[in-house]
């Protein structure tokens, strides 16, 4: 085992304060972030920790204080909840039926379609983006939700991580189905679904925390102010409202907790998830 | 049973099927055609000007730009960030306890938006902010988003602050498959400290490392949330990736013909970067018989 000389003690407990140094210094900017959220007005971005602290930050973000300019905050929120969800299901539901068809069904066309993937995956994106606000805007989708969700509703991270796992899944239990005359769709979701769940909290917490954080592309796909989603809303502050930086901060607050609180709630299963997909 | 399998194989393809004829096929044969426009993203008629746009595109400064700052910023992000999470991994990785702890811990900046990111480095390099007040004490007075050299550190900085922790959990679970009796025997041949990471540590955990390697090396070609919020590219086009040229040229300057062309010429870039990376990474591994 580790640890077994007797001058170990204090090189682990000198390990340990290092580590947690380190920890400190790259949570610190989440910290600072938060306290400032909280800082009385005349001290934010001016001390390392604030002294003094009030509710304003938070109650500008919905009044607008003294601008009088009401922030659709509350609608930004849903609507990137809407949008995040939305896509992250569909991401995962198409990511682990195509999975399924690639890894475990026999068809004419299936390596073709295999490889056309992996062709499309290692294409960079950056092409695609003029003429995919070309598509948005032919389909009458611009600056309505299915601009948002549809073209983000397809991961091929997602399609290679589960065709990945499912490989590994034993052929036995589904053909011990199939002589139970279960369908395919129900195998899908009776046995691979189950099977996967350690990685399937890992895909689910990168797609989501993806969608969440996008930028680019829901600042090109939408216009109007109920149609923005909670990161552009943050971001279109920066400008004209960068004088109020503290309620800039409280929104940073609001974009960065779901997904805090998922990543907690998910954690266990992330770690184990984690290792079981980068094997 | 083998014809049912056929259709059915088709059918659970289908929707990528139809999502990379709509959103990969299409705008890809597309993209090519608008290279050669002069389209301004609004006007419904439009001139095919040849090759005029690359022409154009070779000849700007701004593009000159793109192509630069990516390895540039290559060479400050990928050691940064590599050591980084190498230092991370080693040191959790030797914890007996609160291992995961640990490392969840050190991902949680991965799960923060650019934009917030963007806004916190913002605050900490603000005119009057703590760090700025303390360095003018000493004499010590930068504009950190206005100086060429400094503002693309700080993009650099935050994206190795945002990714340490997740090449970290590659790397830890690369060293957790490496088995304790290869350095229980390397101890009993008197293989010590500095040999044992160069000698052991380093070539088995070299598949994780190249992942890792790979993955950073990515990140450098698609940089664009941070340097939008922080600087906008600028300044003097110091910070002016790909991507933030060809938004730039489609959707403030409406040029969308023209960006197409830089959007081409940016993917042969990618393209041809990343297989030289690749073959490189691969020699190194090779040369020294890690793989």
């Amino acid at each position: 085992m580790v640890g077994s000389k007797r001058s170990s003690k204090s090189k682990l407990a000198i390990r340990y304060a290092i580590a947690g140094v380190l920890l400190l210094v790259m949570v610190y900017p989440y910290l600072y972030m938060v306290l400032n959220s909280f800082a009385d007005w005349a001290q934010v971005d001016r001390k390392l920790i604030p002294n003094s602290y009030t509710l304003k930050s938070y109650s500008w973000l919905f009044t607008g204080g003294e601008t009088g300019i009401t922030r659709p905050w509350l609608g930004a929120f849903l609507n990137s909840v809407i949008v995040s969800l939305l896509s992250t299901f569909l991401m995962m539901m198409f990511g682990v039926m195509v999975a399924y068809a690639l890894s475990k069904l026999k068809w004419r066309g299936r390596d073709t379609v295999n490889n056309f993937i992996l062709f499309h995956m290692f294409f960079p994106a950056i092409i695609l983006l003029i003429p995919s606000f070309l598509i948005i805007q032919k389909l009458g989708w611009y600056d309505t939700y299915w601009a948002l969700i549809i073209p983000k509703g397809v991961s091929l991270w997602a399609i290679f991580m589960y065709t990945n796992f499912f490989k590994a899944v034993p052929t036995v239990f589904i053909e011990a189905a199939k002589l139970d005359g279960a369908t395919d769709f129900k195998i899908l979701y009776k046995i691979m679904m189950p099977m996967s769940k350690s990685i399937t909290s890992v895909v689910f917490l990168f797609l989501l925390m993806e969608r969440w954080t996008e930028l680019l592309w829901d600042m090109i796909m939408v216009r109007s102010d109920g149609m923005l989603t909670l990161n552009v809303l943050l971001s279109q502050m920066f400008g004209p409202y960068g004088t109020y930086p503290g309620p800039l901060y409280a929104g940073s607050v609001l974009l960065s907790l779901p997904i805090i609180i998922l990543f907690i709630i998910f954690g266990k299963n992330f770690q184990k998830g984690m290792q079981v997909s980068l094997k | 049973m083998k014809e049912n399998n056929n259709r059915l194989g088709w059918l659970f393809a289908s929707p990528y099927l139809i999502y990379s004829i709509v959103f990969f096929l299409i705008p890809l044969v597309w993209s090519f055609y608008l290279s050669i426009t002069n389209w301004d993203l609004i006007a419904p008629d439009y001139d095919i000007v040849g090759f005029g746009n690359f022409a154009k595109a070779l000849k700007s400064p701004g593009v000159h730009a793109a192509f630069w700052v990516t390895y540039k910023f290559m060479m400050i992000f990928v050691p940064l960030v590599v050591v980084m999470s190498l230092i991370v991994s080693i040191l959790v990785h030797s914890l007996p306890r609160f291992k995961s702890l640990f490392l969840i811990g050190f991902f949680l900046p991965y799960l923060s938006s650019g934009v917030v990111s963007s806004l916190i480095v913002k605050g900490f390099l603000s005119y009057n902010s703590p760090i700025n007040t303390a360095l003018r004490k000493i004499g010590i007075n930068i504009d950190w988003l206005g100086t060429s050299w400094s503002a693309l550190l700080i993009v650099g900085l935050i994206m190795a602050w945002k990714f340490t922790g997740y090449y970290a959990l590659i790397l830890t679970s690369g060293l957790e498959s490496i088995d304790h009796e290869v350095y229980e025997a390397a101890a009993i041949d008197g293989v010590t400290g500095r040999q044992r990471f160069w000698k052991i540590t380093l070539p088995l955990l070299y598949p994780a490392l190249y992942t890792t390697l790979i993955l950073a090396f990515g990140v450098t070609f698609g940089i664009f949330t941070e340097v939008y919020q922080l600087t906008g590219g600028g300044p003097k086009f110091a910070t002016n990736t790909w991507q933030m040229e060809i938004y730039s040229q489609a959707f403030k300057n409406l040029q969308a013909g023209y960006a197409s062309a830089i959007a081409l010429l940016a993917s042969v870039a990618t393209f041809i970067s990343i297989f030289i990376i690749r073959k490189l990474l691969e020699k190194w591994g090779a040369r020294n018989g890690w793989v």
